[in-house]
């Protein structure tokens, strides 16, 4: 029996929300041997030298580490998120619904990542809800006009303590994280209206999520 | 192709036939090699759209201008011939030798003509053909030759071409001529093929009939030879086995010596069989002594594997389990059952016995089979005897007594029982006999009440109320004491008349079906005795020998209670007696469950209508008997006191609550008593750990008591009775008390009320020594109880105010501030315990997940549909739909094709017409300008004119 609430609910204000979008994700499907399969550093090194490439640009299990920490945090089960945004190195565009429940071990978003690139799109279990999709480039059409475009990198002038940037910024409007999802390098997008590094150390993609998220979940008082 | 550039210098026909198999075909190949070269678009590769690592596409690498011009040339030779032969009723067929072979140039054609004539000639045919002028004929290739043939040689030109086509070609290249005279041929030739099968076989046949029979009678010879040596080594087996121990273990020994004279004969008759095989045969047909004991054996019992013995551990094991699952039950009852799954559950579980007690009022008879529950039954029975035998001993009361007040009780009795030289001078004035009459008025009325229902049913039981009514024509209702002082009277009498004969004890007594009956049985004899006799009724009516016997022993369990009680309230109380009956009836109430029930509620509903009755006129007192109490403590131990709701137990506790909540507190003795019921309270509660209010409120009541009569006017007071007004400080001790005694009961129940021992400090004491125990006791008990420091705090300012009372003696002081300590400890800690009310609080509710639906092994392509008929539907769906779209478009090119073509002709003739117009214009106009420039007209003209 659920007894009349106490607090009064706010659900008809409107809460601003947030959109990640991962940059450069190394999700590429190959045939090895009869099978395809997402190449990963770990399994695949061999193939990976044999066709010239550098093993250590296969790196799947970043994007996985960020989408968990993304879908995990309170910020997205309080409704918050948005959409999650994935462009792999090839120039895939991807969309993560946010109600998406991630699988947990590699092989498991190993095989939900490889049905995704070659069926295009992944459909919740027992409903015909598309949970992820392919969608066209570019990402910028996707996200909110007045949204704010935050990009992320080591390489950044600006160091910043990103507590008191999610703060500073306009409380309406919703807010566009784009983190790099690749192992080196750094992303270059055009579309940002700002590029900040929140640390003096480089950071994994996940642990800056991370960061961001408690950030934004101190904010907006999500416990 | 290649390959027939090569052998372009090779005979003729063979290349001839591949060029058939191979038609439009190779011509666009030709051309395709031809033409690559010439157009720039067919050299240009489709793009990738996807370059994926490790995949070679097939599909992606096409050049699609050459497809292209490949399907338009395929189209000129297949569907543009057929257009053009459209509308046309006779068809060209070039039969010219070397016409059909593009690769093939003019000179080469004339070659094999001429190839060709030569061989005519040379044939046997045209040997004898004289005319001079063939040569010529036959110069000119096909068309005259053949004209030649229609002529006169129809049928020898086949028979040629066989022959010639054989040189040729051997056996593979046939022409057609052949293939049609092979059409014939079949039949014959497998006839004959038939007809050699058939002549070999036969004398085949012939030969494999003899040698089977043959092969046929070796084996049986070897066969038999082989049985011969069996038999031969199982006898020989055989004799070896009755020689030894096994088989003479197993068999009977009449049967032994029948084996081993068979065997002695035997072995003589081995060596007659060896000499010779006529006594096998004979030995068939006569049965043999050793078949005939084989067919005894057969019907003989079977030796059957003996239960293997225990170890000791197992017993242990065996034990221990049966144990467990005893508390296992105890447990499950003890549980609160929902009210309204109550009876479902009865019904399931083992307590179904209490369905039929529940409403035992009505429906006493039917109940009474044993047979539905003695397992439940047995369960709980076993468990009391189980912890009477734990306590060590076969008291009554001591038995269970870990508590220090009872254990000063029960040794009180015990004292008691060794005195035995008690005054009896009182204890006909009490009440009690009364009650003796009463139960007995009592047990009438639930026997009546069984007749009234099922009369039928107990023929024997109808005999106890007669019984009981011939008792009850001597009571009289208005003077009870009288009554039982006659019926005393008749049994003193008879003792006296007994008690001359000094008889045995029979062995075989008849269940005695009234009190009077037993009692006369009982006349003279020791405790011992009583016991012996009971025994030998029990035995000599059990249960399990007839059915009667059930309601035999029903009547005399019925008795014994009756006995039971009457012996509790005879003077010179006679509890080594009373100790020694409790095991025969707890020993038959767990024989027959329902009956001890019933009789147990029977006396409870009376003993409380009884109670209500004397409650009217408080100045009675009406502080449960001797008896009453004894009752009690005999049920506790009879029945389960920890289930959460038993027919018995649950009425028995509150009666016993009622008492200490209802009766007044007039006396020293009262007090006793209360005390006495508070600690069986505690016993009955220890283990359900229920909460008695009603025993708190007693043992506050009487701690108040203890205190001076001025600081009774604190607020507690009206939380509890309104007698704390009325009482008096009846345990205020006034005096320093030495040391402390532990009381006998018994003792006291004896006393006058008046008596002085009462009002004596030193009872007083040793009444507040029990009552902190039995507190402490409770506070032990109720420390789970989340209300405990509501309960138990009043207390425990009462017993540090009684703590600092003068006169209190130390060890008493200590009792009562440890108790105090103990109590104000639990109390802390469950007040720590406790949480602070909340506003009514929601939990944040997250986002509703979903998983993604994905497969193991994804390959694309591949249906994941579990219906594999669906899968396949959708299959032949696709293909039909992909096969139609594809000719489809083969169709739209088609027509495109075929519109060009007419276009382009179209185009021709217009421009054939427009030509042929133009040329008669400008005919006409020269002859127009001729005839006006007077060159050609004008003369005429002029001539004419």
């Amino acid at each position: 029996m659920e007894g009349i609430p106490i607090t009064l609910s706010d659900q008809n204000s409107k809460k601003p929300g947030v959109i990640f979008v991962l940059e450069k994700a190394s999700l590429e499907v190959a045939k090895v041997g009869k099978s395809y399969q997402i190449l990963n550093s770990d399994d695949h090194a061999n193939f990976l030298r044999r066709n010239n490439k550098n093993p250590a640009d296969y790196r799947p299990d970043i994007v996985h580490q960020a989408l968990l920490s993304i879908l995990d945090s309170p910020l997205t089960k309080a409704g918050r998120l948005r959409a999650v945004y994935v462009k792999t190195e090839k120039g895939v565009l991807f969309e993560v619904k946010p109600h998406v429940r991630v699988p947990r071990t590699y092989k498991r978003f190993a095989g939900v990542m490889l049905q995704l690139l070659q069926k295009l799109s992944i459909t919740a279990v027992g409903k015909r809800e598309k949970l992820l999709r392919v969608i066209k480039n570019p990402v910028t059409q996707y996200l909110p006009v007045n949204s704010r475009k935050i990009g992320f990198s080591f390489s950044s002038e600006k160091l910043i303590k990103i507590r008191n940037y999610v703060d500073t910024v306009n409380n309406e409007s919703d807010l566009v994280f784009v983190v790099g999802a690749m192992a080196h390098g750094k992303i270059n997008t055009d579309y940002t209206d700002d590029y900040i590094a929140i640390s003096g150390y480089p950071m994994s993609a996940a642990r800056c999520i991370a960061r961001i998220c408690e950030a934004l979940e101190d904010k907006w008082d999500l416990l | 192709m290649a390959k027939t550039d090569k052998t372009t210098n090779m005979k003729s026909k063979p290349n001839k036939k591949k060029k058939k198999n191979s038609g439009p075909k190779s011509v666009a190949m030709k051309n395709k090699a031809s033409k690559a070269d010439n157009n720039p678009f067919e050299t240009i590769w489709s793009r990738r759209k996807f370059d994926i690592l490790g995949k070679k596409r097939k599909g992606e690498e096409v050049r699609i201008g050459l497809s292209r011009s490949l399907a338009i040339q395929k189209r000129t030779n297949t569907l543009l011939k057929e257009y053009e032969q459209t509308g046309k009723s006779s068809v060209f067929l070039d039969k010219r030798i070397g016409e059909q072979n593009n690769t093939l140039g003019e000179f080469d054609k004339a070659i094999m003509r001429s190839q060709r004539q030569r061989q005519l000639k040379s044939s046997k045919k045209s040997k004898y053909n004289l005319s001079d002028g063939e040569d010529d004929e036959l110069g000119i290739p096909g068309l005259g030759s053949l004209s030649e043939r229609d002529d006169f040689e129809d049928d020898m030109l086949s028979d040629d071409d066989n022959y010639d086509d054989r040189e040729a070609d051997g056996r593979d290249k046939r022409s057609n001529v052949l293939k049609q005279l092979n059409a014939h041929n079949p039949a014959e030739r497998d006839l004959t093929e038939g007809e050699e099968n058939k002549h070999k076989s036969k004398k085949e046949v012939m030969e494999e009939v003899i040698l089977k029979s043959k092969y046929f009678k070796a084996q049986k010879a070897k066969d038999k030879e082989e049985n011969e040596q069996l038999m031969e080594e199982l006898d020989k087996t055989f004799s070896s086995l009755v020689q030894s121990e096994a088989l003479l273990s197993l068999t009977e020994p009449g049967k032994t010596n029948a084996l081993k004279a068979l065997v002695n004969k035997d072995i003589p008759n081995e060596h007659l069989i060896n000499d010779g095989k006529k006594p096998e045969t004979f030995k068939q047909e006569q049965p043999d002594s050793y078949d005939k004991l084989v067919k005894e054996m057969a019907l003989d019992m079977r030796a059957r594997p003996s239960d293997r013995t225990k170890t000791a551990e197992e017993i242990a094991q065996d034990e221990r389990e049966r144990l467990e699952r005893l508390e296992e039950e105890r447990q499950k009852r003890m549980q609160a059952p929902d009210d309204s799954s109550d009876e479902e559950n009865e019904g399931n579980e083992k307590l179904s016995t209490l369905r039929p007690k529940s409403i035992s009022g009505d429906d006493l008879g039917d109940s009474f089979t044993l047979d539905e529950e003695p397992k439940a039954k047995k369960g709980w029975v076993d468990e009391v005897l189980e912890r009477n035998d734990a306590s060590g001993s076969e008291d009554e009361d001591s038995s269970e007594n870990s508590d220090d007040a009872e254990v000063d009780e029960g040794s009180e009795e015990d004292d008691d029982a060794e005195e035995k030289t008690v005054s009896l001078q009182d204890w006909e004035q009490s009440d009690d006999d009364d009650l003796g009459t009463d139960l007995e008025e009592g047990e009438e009325e639930e026997k009546e009440l069984d007749e009234e229902n099922d009369d039928s049913t107990d023929d024997e039981e109808e005999m106890d109320p007669r019984g009981s009514k011939k008792l009850k024509d001597n009571v009289t209702v208005e003077n009870r004491k009288k009554d039982r002082k006659s019926l005393e009277a008749k049994n003193i009498k008879e003792n006296h008349a007994q008690r001359s004969v000094q008889r045995d004890i029979p062995f075989l007594i008849e269940a005695p079906k009234s009190l009077k009956e037993f009692c006369a049985l009982l006349e003279n004899c020791s405790n011992a005795d009583i016991i012996e006799v009971i025994y030998r009724i029990r035995v000599s009516n059990a249960i399990k020998l007839s059915a009667e016997n059930r309601k035999k022993i029903q009547v005399f369990y019925g008795v014994l209670l009756q006995y039971f009680a009457v012996s509790a309230n005879e003077k010179p109380l006679n509890l080594e007696l009373l100790n020694l009956l409790v095991k025969p009836l707890m020993e038959m109430s767990m024989e027959i469950p329902f009956f001890a029930a019933v009789c147990a509620r029977q006396r409870i509903e009376w003993t409380r209508t009884q109670f209500c009755k004397d409650i009217k006129n408080p100045e009675n007192g009406c502080w449960p008997s001797l008896k009453t109490l004894f009752l009690l403590r005999l049920w506790s131990m009879i029945f389960p006191c920890s289930d959460f709701r038993h027919v018995v137990m649950t009425p028995a506790i509150l009666l016993m609550c009622e008492y200490l909540m209802r009766c007044p507190i007039m006396s020293g003795r009262d007090i006793a008593i209360g005390s006495l019921l508070c600690s069986m309270v505690l016993n009955v509660t220890r283990h359900s750990k229920k909460f008695c209010p009603e025993v708190i409120m007693f043992l506050c009541t009487l701690l108040m008591a203890a205190k001076d009569k001025k600081s009774s006017s604190h607020e507690e007071s009206e939380f509890y009775h309104l007698r704390i007004q009325v009482l008096r400080p009846l345990l205020c001790i006034r005096d320093r008390v030495n040391d402390i005694r532990p009381l006998n009961f018994l003792t006291i129940m004896n006393m006058p009320e008046d008596s002085s021992f009462f009002s004596s400090d030193d009872f007083r004491s040793s009444v507040l020594v029990t009552l902190i125990e039995t507190l402490q006791a409770f506070v032990d008990m109720y420390e789970g109880l989340s209300s405990f420091p509501e309960i138990f705090l009043p207390i425990e300012t009462l017993l540090l105010e009684l703590a600092q009372k003068q006169n209190m003696p130390a060890a008493l002081q200590e009792k009562l501030k440890d108790v105090a300590q103990i109590i104000k400890k639990k109390a802390g800690d469950s007040l720590l315990l406790r949480r602070p009310l909340q506003m009514q609080k929601k939990k944040p509710v997250s986002i509703k997940l979903l998983n993604p639906k994905f497969e193991e092994n994804f390959v694309k392509g591949r249906d994941y549909d579990p219906d594999r008929e669906r899968v396949e539907l959708r299959k032949l769906k696709k293909q039909v739909k992909s096969e139609a779209k594809g000719a489809v478009r083969e169709l739209r090119k088609d027509n495109y094709f075929l519109s060009q073509v007419k276009e382009k002709e179209n185009a021709r003739l217009q421009e054939e017409r427009a030509e042929k117009y133009g040329k008669a214009r400008a005919f006409l106009q020269e002859q127009e300008h001729a005839f006006k420039s007077g060159q050609l007209g004008n003369g005429g003209r002029k001539r004419k004119r």
